[in-house]
């Protein structure tokens, strides 16, 4: 926590670094730069800095103010961040959350005072270090990434417009199609529930989340099989397929060629 | 027992039907595919996307619903929205994606265009009205801007052509389609070559021009095997969504009736065996059969408007439940007295086509008192949407006089709007719940082509008969009233819409 009490120079220089940083500020109002672009904060505002990203404010001092801050070193995977093994969220959900926070990579939530509650709360038990005070702190950075990832995509998405919503979510997907995109990943990406996010594609698209995937994922393919400088095996793992068996069922379940016949088809007619 | 199949590839998805050969409906399926705004004017559609959709759906219903029941397919025939593009290489390749109807970019080609000698002739002979809509201007502008695409595009598609020719291998177009590109003569049925000239294109980069009732080829061999389809399964080219929406409607060439569509968007038609001719170049003449043209004029400003408005100040007691926030502020409107107690909405958020055709109009609340509360601003809107469409109606009636109307599309068939309507229009209205007139449409033309009806105008009859909403002289005469200053400020306002488009232009936001 820190309570800045009179304005000084070369108090907050501009860094990088490799962790998560969240600030949670209690009184004052700041402007800081994140990845070169200026923000203001207000007293409940929670400030969100992805690893690698540049942070600090113009002329390197800071205003009067105080906030409370946590910095999180987390594992990098994919491109993608990854709590650490301290974490108890299960790889799945992990993975979900780290793609999330990287994906909307929104620098300011707003009005977050939960936020705040948390990080005072890891503070506590770090200093007062009663009996299990690991593992509480554990279960409260867990909690602390959870709220924020879930505060993240709320504020990004309106509960209005679905087909909005949708299209964001299509070009996100479109933006990595060779990852393995779980339904709670992409319900996660938009901050809705399965539950909710299954039923509303479905009756939007007339697809469920995965086999409107699947139309994605073939599609990129066509467009990629049509050109002859890339092997059917690259085609399939850059689109999202398991492997070239499973591109190929799948391709000729829907098309009736296998990805070979089809590129052979195709250059042949020209 | 037979069965017939028809394809609309939309503006937002894919629809397929099947009928069995009386036009009743055995089952119904859809698709979406996404539209993508790379840049503020742009607005484009992946080809490979809407081609999987298609044969996705396709193999759904087939599946499901016609192989399990032993139905023969008869014919499968195709019909989708006007003037996209889609250039594509000597391979057959896309070039880039499709661009919609909705694509904005020539705008400044068709300002141009519109206010020239030779734009007004290229109207006349094409009948396709001068706006960035167009495919001529499209071409043109890919011409002037991406030189890249230019020059290796082999042929340039409509959407259709495009997923015909992955079906079949067939390059073609109809004539309904290519009536709405602003490349073919609708007088002579041929390409036009001032029009080509000035898109800086030839014929032969085009798709051979075919009429509607066509067998667009053969399906490939392994979409047969992935169908469950037979090689002589018949595969009809079709038309357009407008010309099969008005069809559909049960509009008879030459008969004194119009037909009205609010979807989305919107547009008021009539059916006859000539051109409308207008020197302010505010109708299309479409063409369907050989001296039968679909005429009217379309609006940008239809069910979309009530949908912005119902995300801006509807309750969403759930999240993402349009249709029940909907719902809730329909039945506030009701409440409210006709012509809103005198507020005034005009509807023009995505500038407007017929009957202004001006891309700068902009929407507006006028006549806005300290009494008004907002249930007002609710009915005031759904009011203003449909003053937009009898404004349609009404310059199309200088021309052609109809005495009733046929209504259809998802905003115009709530029985509260189609109600308004009768009473705006002081004329009967047919609405047929639950229908869907383009896929009708399709059905009636496929019915046509197999000898079910000896034409297009026998045919017409077969659509079911219709809910019909009586005008009510009072409330006419009140929206009559509003009317006048409707129009009035819609015409006024011109240098304003101008003035305030400039500056929202000047200090635009970037999208988030």
């Amino acid at each position: 926590m820190k309570k800045n009490g009179f304005i000084q120079q070369n108090t907050f220089p501009t860094t990088v670094m490799v962790g998560l940083r969240i600030y949670h500020i209690i009184e004052g109002r700041f402007e800081w730069r994140i990845n070169h672009q200026l923000y203001v904060f207000y007293p409940g505002d929670v400030a969100l800095i992805m690893p690698h990203t540049p942070f600090g404010c113009d002329n390197d001092v800071l205003k009067i103010g105080s906030f409370s801050w946590i910095h999180l070193a987390l594992k990098k995977q994919d491109g993608y961040i990854l709590p650490g093994k301290w974490s108890g969220l299960s790889e799945a959900e992990a993975a979900a959350i780290g793609k999330i926070l990287y994906l909307n990579n929104v620098p300011i939530l707003s009005r977050f005072e939960e936020a705040g509650r948390i990080i005072k709360c890891i503070y506590t038990e770090l200093s007062e270090k009663e009996v299990a005070y690991q593992a509480r702190v554990n279960h409260q950075v867990d909690e602390l990434l959870i709220q924020i990832t879930r505060k993240m995509t709320q504020q990004t998405h309106s509960t209005r417009d679905f087909p909005k919503t949708f299209t964001q979510l299509e070009v996100l997907l479109r933006q990595d199609l060779a990852h393995q995109w779980t339904v709670e990943e992409m319900a996660g990406l938009v901050g809705m529930g399965t539950t909710l996010f299954t039923e509303k594609v479905k009756s939007y698209s007339g697809f469920s989340p995965i086999n409107y995937l699947i139309n994605i994922r073939i599609s990129e393919a066509i467009k990629l099989l049509k050109r002859a400088d890339i092997s059917v095996t690259d085609i399939a793992l850059d689109t999202g397929f398991y492997s070239s068996q499973h591109f190929s069922t799948t391709f000729k379940k829907l098309t009736g060629y296998r990805p070979s016949e089809f590129r052979k088809n195709h250059l042949r007619n020209i | 027992m037979e069965c017939i199949i028809t394809i609309e590839l939309g503006t937002n998805g894919i629809r397929v039907f099947a009928y069995d050969l009386r036009g009743c409906i055995i089952a119904s399926m859809k698709g979406h595919y996404t539209t993508f705004h790379t840049q503020p004017d742009h607005s484009e559609q992946d080809p490979e996307q809407i081609f999987i959709t298609t044969l996705y759906v396709l193999k759904n219903i087939l599946n499901e619903h016609i192989h399990p029941k032993k139905y023969k397919v008869a014919s499968i025939c195709f019909c989708a929205s006007m003037h996209s593009v889609l250039a594509v290489d000597n391979h057959g390749n896309p070039i880039g994606n499709a661009i919609t109807w909705a694509d904005n970019r020539a705008k400044k080609e068709a300002q141009e265009l519109r206010h020239s000698l030779p734009g007004k002739k290229l109207y006349e002979i094409t009948g396709t009205p001068i706006h960035p809509m167009s495919p001529l201007l499209k071409i043109a502008w890919i011409g002037h801007h991406d030189a890249e695409r230019f020059n290796h595009t082999s042929k340039y598609l409509s959407i259709k052509s495009y997923v015909i020719q992955q079906l079949t291998g067939e390059y073609m177009i109809d004539y309904s389609i290519a009536s709405a590109t602003g490349l073919l003569n609708i007088h002579t049925v041929r390409w036009e070559d001032d029009a080509l000239a000035y898109a800086g294109i030839s014929a032969d980069q085009l798709a051979t021009l075919v009429p509607v009732f066509t067998r667009a080829g053969t399906l490939k061999k392994a979409y047969q095997q992935s169908l469950r389809l037979p090689a002589d399964t018949k595969i009809l080219i079709g038309s357009s969504d407008g010309c099969m929406a008005t069809l559909g409607d049960g509009i008879k060439k030459g008969e004194q009736k119009a037909s009205i569509t609010i979807e989305d968007s919107g547009a008021v038609r009539v059916m006859g065996p000539t051109v409308l001719k207008d020197e302010q170049m505010r109708f299309f003449n479409y063409l369907l059969v050989d001296n039968c043209y679909v005429s009217g004029g379309p609006t940008n400003n239809g069910g979309n408007i009530f949908e912005w408005f119902t995300k801006q100040f509807g309750e969403f007691t759930n999240p993402f439940d349009m249709e029940s926030s909907m719902q809730q502020l329909l039945e506030e409107a009701a409440n409210v007295p006709t012509g809103s107690d005198g507020l005034l909405f005009l509807p023009y958020l995505l500038g407007e086509r017929a009957p202004i055709w001006n891309a700068n109009a902009r929407g507006a609340y006028f006549g806005l008192n300290i009494k008004h509360e907002r249930r007002h601003f609710i009915r005031a809107t759904i009011e203003g949407i449909l003053y937009e469409i009898y404004s349609i109606g009404k310059t199309l009636s200088e021309q052609r006089s109809t005495n009733s109307l046929s209504l259809n599309g998802s905003f115009g068939t709530i029985p509260f709007c189609s109600q308004l309507v009768a009473d705006i229009f002081s004329k009967p209205v047919e609405v047929r719940q639950h229908f869907h007139s383009v896929s009708y449409g399709a059905y009636l033309l496929s019915a046509t082509e197999m000898g079910i009806y000896a034409s297009l105008d026998d045919a017409a009859p077969a659509v079911d008969a219709p809910d019909i909403f009586k005008p009510t002289a009072v409330h006419h005469a009140i929206y009559a009233d509003y009317f006048r200053i409707f129009e009035k400020l819609s015409n006024k306002l011109s240098d304003e819409f101008e003035a305030i488009g400039n500056l929202q232009q000047k200090y635009a936001h970037p999208i988030k």
